[in-house]
């Protein structure tokens, strides 16, 4: 059984959106069920509602985008795999039809909304999502919202302006498709995001690295295209071929649906035609070794019974010509302090540097706007505590949770080695932006506890 | 070209503009903008029109007007109007079928999108005169050149079927759907399986209307490799429900399904799991089982890495899978590792899966991590992460002590949740431990002060007790909570006064005064009678028989296993079974939560709030597995039965024994006959019986008998009362000739315990009746007559009597099936093992009170459908003390003082003794 009987967007103050019944045999009034389940939401796994609950004989399965709730009912058995990749895929149409994905861009596009939500899903079947094929059916043209104000709400909400290419992500496909001279480019990121853990000696006791090759294509005809990667690239590790040095090992990936694998085994070559709007070509994951591209070396003297002192130094790890922005490092003291004064570099102000304490939540906050490759920053932290130190208030220090954005380097070393247009003509001759971003996940270090 | 047509309207500020409209007279300058002469107008009032009522306007008095914008070639103002019929038809069906006209030359467009269109919006219309117009249309798009047609009208099939299931089967829909199995485009054929398997799980006759065979198998397989992602979901979890013929088959397929594991939609990649999962069950070469588990587990890994969202379905599921075969992901521990940024629920799942996943070789790195979660923010998580480490010290006894040490470093850490929650942890070490770690009670002693939680506290003096003779002070120990007692909880009382008593047993000197006191305090102060109970049991053991106290109190225990996040080997597979659904994400068997699968509804339109339609399925589900058991059971002796007897014993019933048999003392048969349940119907005093022995007859005895059913056993009733004989009497014999059902009084006495005199009142006797196999009467053709041989003891006289068995005494209680049990047997009988009466002159006409009545005697009620307006169809399963189940279907027409009872039964032998049965409940 595949299919929902209810979907509908909330709004963060559980304002209905959008609300479409397929089938009518849940009830109407769901949505405020929901939204005060998920509010008061009270579980073995704590106070945050999971993504799938049943209520009363409903199942309800939703995700979160932009602030916004995604939400389907149901009273069979689904698949909640395929019900949560559903919203996503509706999240992710209206973005490149509204060109952003929030509040205000789907109040103004709720006519276009509905015609898409008819056209996805017939009596609470799937039958088309990909904005590609839609496009024929739908009729609506969207209405375009303040993109400045909006950016934020871009897939990846930390992105430093100058590494975001164009204000053309934030394009609706259907517009682009008239405005015939800008039409021919191509967005290729390739997105790693970084898991690591250190113990408070620096040594990595974990790390992996979720990649993915995120397209946008506006390319007018959509041609077939073919994308190469490093021709030594090894998937699955513990074959063979990974244990010979200087090659990339995935432990596994997969693709988008367009893509033909055909000479992927031989060559690393992907061949595909590329659908209209964002799209996932790829998703890979590694553990095998990297360099990280931080590290970080945190400790803890004891100055006097009451006042302690965490030091904490951070080195990039990276080529001296790349650099990380908006690094930001998040540290929890001692709750039982009376206040903490922090010590940076010399210079460090004018490099941007700033630390802050914030009493209120406990924390450390070290935001270092633009760390060079090579370079290495030191915070000093003096905490007046309340009480003598203990066991008891020497656990309350840390763990060092570091977040940033390195644009133009990857650290899997992953390449794509070109995007070609398998039958090009000379008259044909469309921008190709790649880049390579690499972002924290959850890039974290503990204290030691000795 | 269409989109050119509508520049115009991107000049406006969005469609939110079309909610600014407040003026008075609205509609009318609707209505006026409707039948303009401009299109483009036209479209805008439409607009406005949709705008009203999404935010829930009442613009249903705009439906003719809106009729008439219909006829447009313009799809996009078509489209709009369609959403309007959709809203509004069931409020105004009479205007609506003027659309029926617009529809039928849509239907036959030259432009295939219209045509679907059409079609997808008809089916959505659930109006009982457009549905009958519907079915010429699909039948043609059924078979239409055009894929997009085809597919639209194969799940426009499965909205006919809800709206009116009959018409769908009559007019041979379900064979064209069939036939669309067979279909060239690859999207069809999925759409046409989606439509077959929603319809199969309606439909009481559901492997007949859809079960994947060997053709359709390949056909299946061959469109998998070319569909689009939702497609091959739909197609996957068909091939779920197929059972491979041979170990080679399951291999083959498996072969082609596993390409799915690559792909980057998680609900294909987790359908392809659930169908790997399943078959590698059936694949006997161990070297294929061993490439296909590790084949499994980088797919699977994959996944938690996507979204959060996702990542908790993936656990939960893996949560099963690790438990079926642990092999799967045993090289994969460090990939559960929590990170900081997981949300709660999906911690949570991966502290679960960390301890499942633990051994002796990773013991180590394992619970360092459990260690550092121990030192979180969140409450909940790291009380969790501590029970974690105690799980794996239960689970691995080289590693425990490991886990302690890890625990004692979170004692020292003197964060007061921590300490508690270790502490509590650490008894249940030491309960499985004995005798080992026992070192490490002087550090525990010394966080006695801190322990405010009742859990923690009982943990603590558990220890001392159990250890009371290391601890040099156990006495002061225990002393120091009994100030407070009364203010504990009941856990706290109970292990106090156990530890207090374990102390005097192993050190009675110096403990007397203290075990006294709380022996005092359990028993003559407390008004909790478990507190009470053991109070008083330990005071008299103590006082009767110290040595013996000793042997009970100071026993050994049996060792204990950590199984609180184990599930049941039968629900584990049935979970298994359900991968990649919501049931093994709750981790509930689907029947729990899945609270009423539609029964077709009929032709009627369908109100929002039909609560009481559909079947109800029942909510404990080990019942119904229990009933399905014994079911099985029952038909496999009677099987057996038959062949051993020929077919002397037709009704296979001989040898089967009553369930129940109240005891034989009779003396309490009468008092247990005064505590009726109320379900059983009227009380057996008030009820009155059949005459069966005239005074005239019967030395002045008047008696009067029938059967009964009470409290899950039968009964023969009896009222005796003394008319004319001078001789009181009030001992009786009872006896049965060889009957049918191998029925006999449970005792042959029947006491009444006073003496009748003449004239005086009735007394009632309730016969518990058993049967026999010795009291089977083969030979003699099937029948519910009784023979009955009373003796009155004190006048010396016998009587013989009959007595019809009324055949619903023998359902039992255990006679209600599970709903999917229920269509499944009523498919599996069919026609052939059935029987339809029609019965007239009814005691009700009303379901609620013949589902009432019904389930009086055991007769269960299933579920309720309304295929027609006027028309209710209840659904009922009983169960004979022979293990026959006997299905009904009940149809009540309105108007009509009678009904149409259409039964069901494995045993053809019983359907005249069940009609019967029925009659005698419905009818006056």
């Amino acid at each position: 059984m595949f299919s929902v009987s209810q979907f509908y967007i909330l709004s963060p103050r559980g304002d209905t959106i959008i609300s479409r019944n397929f089938r009518s045999d849940v009830d109407k009034g769901t949505a405020e069920v929901f939204f005060h389940s998920v509010k008061f939401w009270k579980g073995d796994g704590g106070n945050e509602a999971p993504p799938c609950f049943n209520i009363d004989g409903v199942n309800y399965i939703f995700i979160k985008q932009s602030g916004l709730y995604f939400v389907c009912t149901t009273k069979y058995n689904v698949s909640p795999n395929f019900a949560l990749e559903l919203l996503a895929r509706l999240a992710k149409l209206f973005k490149d039809y509204c060109g952003v994905l929030s509040e205000e861009a789907i109040r103004k596009n709720f006519v276009l909304i509905y015609e898409l939500l008819d056209e996805v899903l017939d009596y609470g079947y799937p039958m088309v999502s990909s904005t590609e094929q839609l496009k024929v059916h739908v009729h609506n043209e969207p209405v375009m919202v303040d993109m400045i104000k909006q950016a934020n709400s871009f897939k990846m909400p930390t992105m430093n302006q100058k590494t975001t290419p164009s204000s053309s992500v934030y394009k609706p496909v259907t517009l682009a498709a008239k405005s015939g001279q800008q039409r021919n480019e191509i967005f290729v990121d390739i997105l790693e995001r970084l898991t690591m853990l250190f113990n408070g000696n620096g040594y990595t006791l974990s790390s992996h690295i979720d990649g993915s090759i995120v397209m946008k294509s506006y390319l007018s005809g959509n041609p077939p295209l073919r994308l190469a990667l490093n021709e030594d690239l090894v998937v699955g590790k513990g074959s063979e071929a990974a244990n010979y040095g200087g090659s990339v090992v995935l432990d596994d990936c997969n693709f988008h649906e367009c893509v033909r694998l055909d000479d992927f085994e031989s060559m690393r070559l992907l061949n595909f035609v590329p659908p209209d709007g964002e799209f996932v070509l790829m998703n890979y994951r590694i553990t095998s070794d990297f360099v990280a591209p931080f590290r970080i070396y945190p400790h803890v003297e004891e100055n006097s019974s009451t006042q302690i002192e965490i030091v904490v130094k951070i080195r990039a790890d990276l080529p001296q010509n790349n650099f990380g922005v908006n690094v930001q490092a998040t540290m929890p003291v001692p709750t039982r302090s009376n206040g903490v004064s922090s010590r940076l570099d010399s210079g460090a102000a004018a490099a941007g540097q700033t630390a802050e304490y914030r009493a209120k939540d406990h924390k450390v906050v070290w935001t270092i706007k633009k760390f060079q490759g090579g370079a290495e920053h030191t915070l000093r932290a003096k905490v007046d505590l309340k009480e003598p130190m203990s066991p008891a208030i020497r656990r309350e220090i840390g763990p060092i949770s570091l977040s940033f954005e390195i644009p133009m380097f990857n650290a899997s070393q992953l390449q794509v080695k070109y995007l070609r247009i398998v039958e090009q003509h000379r008259t044909y001759n469309p921008h190709r932006w790649v880049r390579y971003v690499s972002q924290s996940a959850s890039y974290v270090s503990r204290f030691s506890t000795n | 070209m269409m989109m050119m047509s509508l520049a115009g309207l991107r000049k406006g500020g969005g469609d939110s503009k079309y909610f600014s409209t407040t003026k008075k007279g609205e509609m009318h300058e609707l209505k006026e903008e409707l039948n303009d002469q401009k299109a483009d107008r036209r479209k805008e009032a439409v607009k406005k029109v949709i705008a009203a009522m999404t935010v829930g306007k009442d613009v249903s008095q705009l439906f003719p007007d809106m009729l008439n914008c219909m006829q447009t070639a313009n799809v996009e103002l078509k489209k709009l109007v369609y959403l309007y019929l959709i809203n509004y038809a069931k409020s105004a069906p009479d205007v609506a079928i003027l659309a029926v006209n617009c529809f039928r030359r849509d239907a036959n467009d030259q432009n295939p999108l219209i045509r679907a269109l059409a079609i997808r919006t008809m089916g959505c219309i659930r109006v009982e005169k457009i549905t009958e117009y519907l079915c010429d249309p699909l039948r043609r798009s059924l078979s239409d050149d055009d894929p997009y047609v085809r597919k639209t009208a194969a799940i426009c099939v499965a909205k006919l079927y809800d709206i009116n299931p009959e018409l769908a089967e009559e007019q041979g829909f379900l064979e064209l759907l069939h036939d669309l199995i067979s279909d060239s485009n690859p999207t069809v054929v999925a759409n046409a399986v989606a439509a077959l398997s929603e319809i199969a799980s309606f439909s009481v006759d559901g492997s007949k209307v859809f079960a994947v065979s060997g053709s359709v198998l390949s056909k299946l397989l061959a469109a998998l490799a070319e569909c689009s992602e939702w497609s091959q979901v739909f197609i996957l979890d068909a091939l779920a429900t197929y059972q491979p013929s041979s170990a080679r088959e399951a291999e083959s397929i498996v072969e082609r399904v596993s390409p799915r594991l690559q792909h980057s939609n998680s609900a294909v990649v987790m359908s392809a799991v659930k169908i790997i999962v399943k078959y590698v069950d059936l694949i006997e070469s161990q070297e294929t089982v061993k490439s296909l588990t590790r084949k499994l587990s980088p797919p699977l890994v994959t996944l938690l890495s996507a979204e959060p969202e996702i990542q908790y379905v993936a656990l939960r599921n893996i949560n099963l899978i690790v438990q079926k075969r642990p092999s799967i992901l045993a090289n994969d521990v460090r990939v559960f590792f929590c990170r900081y940024t997981d949300p709660i629920y999906v911690k949570m799942e991966k502290l679960q899966i960390l301890v499942k996943l633990a051994t002796d070789r990773n013991a180590e790195q394992v619970l360092l991590e459990l260690k550092e979660y121990a030192t979180e923010i969140d409450i909940d998580f790291v009380k969790s992460s501590v029970r974690a480490i105690g799980r794996v010290a239960i689970k691995l006894e080289r590693s425990a002590e490991r886990c302690i040490n890890v625990l004692l470093d979170l004692i020292k850490t003197k964060v007061n949740y921590v300490v508690q929650e270790a502490i509590i942890v650490i008894s249940y070490i030491f309960r499985r431990f004995p005798n080992r770690y026992e070192s490490i009670i002087a550090t525990l002693c010394e966080n006695l002060e801190t322990l405010d939680e009742p859990e923690a506290k009982a943990a603590m003096i558990w220890i001392v007790g159990e250890y009371a003779e290391r601890i040099d002070n156990a006495d002061e120990l225990l002393e120091t909570f009994m100030d407070a007692f009364q203010d504990e909880t009941a856990d706290v009382q109970l292990q106090l006064l156990t530890a207090t008593v374990k102390l005097f047993l192993k050190r009675p000197d110096g403990a007397k005064e203290i075990m006294e006191s709380v022996l005092s305090m359990a028993t003559e102060s407390s008004d909790n009678p478990d507190l009470r109970d053991r109070g008083y049991i330990y005071w008299r053991l103590l006082s009767t028989d110290p040595e013996a106290a000793k042997r009970v109190v100071l026993s050994d225990k049996p060792v204990i296993v950590d199984d609180s996040s184990q599930l049941e080997p039968a629900l584990l597979d049935l979970l298994v079974e359900n991968i990649a659904t919501l049931a093994s994400i709750y981790h509930k068997p689907p029947s729990a939560f899945v609270k009423r699968t539609r029964i077709p509804l009929g032709s009627g339109m369908r109100d929002d709030d039909d609560d009481d339609v559909g079947l109800e399925s029942s909510d404990d589900d080990d019942d119904d597995d229990d009933s399905d058991d014994s079911d099985d059971e029952g038909r496999g002796k009677k099987k057996k039965q038959q062949q051993q007897d020929d077919s002397e014993d037709l009704l296979g019933f001989g040898g089967l024994s009553v369930s129940g048999g109240n005891g034989g003392g009779s003396g309490s048969d009468d008092l247990l006959g005064g505590f009726d349940a109320p379900s059983m119907g009227a009380p057996a005093s008030s009820a009155p019986l059949t005459s069966r022995l005239s005074p005239a007859a019967a030395e002045g005895l008047q008696l009067d008998a029938d059967f009964a059913r009470r409290n899950g056993s039968i009964y023969l009733d009896l009222d005796f009362s003394n008319v004319s004989s001078q001789t009181p009497f009030g001992k009786f014999a009872i006896q049965f000739n060889k009957n049918t059902f191998a029925l006999a009084p449970s005792s042959v006495n029947v006491d009444l315990g006073t003496s009748l005199m003449q004239g005086g009142p009735k007394s009632r006797f309730s016969v518990p009746i058993v049967t026999r196999p010795e009291m089977a009467q083969p030979g003699v053709a099937p029948n519910l007559v009784i023979d009955v041989a009373l003796k009155n003891v004190a006048v010396g006289a016998i009587n013989y009597f009959k007595v019809t068995l009324p055949f619903y005494v023998l359902f039992t209680e255990q006679g209600r099936a599970d709903k999917k049990g229920f269509i499944d047997s009523w498919k599996t009988l069919g026609d052939a093992k059935g029987q339809a009466a029609t019965l007239r002159g009814l005691v009700s006409t009303q379901m609620d009170a013949v589902v009432s009545l019904l389930e009086q005697h055991n007769i269960f009620h299933i579920a309720t459908r309304n295929p027609a307006a006027d028309q209710r169809v209840g659904y009922f399963s009983s169960k004979t003390t022979t293990g026959a189940m006997v299905l009904a279907e009940i149809t009540f027409k309105d108007g009509h003082d009678a009904c149409k009872v259409n039964l069901r039964c494995e045993v053809s032998q019983v359907l005249p003794f069940a009609h019967e049965a029925f009659q005698r409940l419905l009818v006056k």
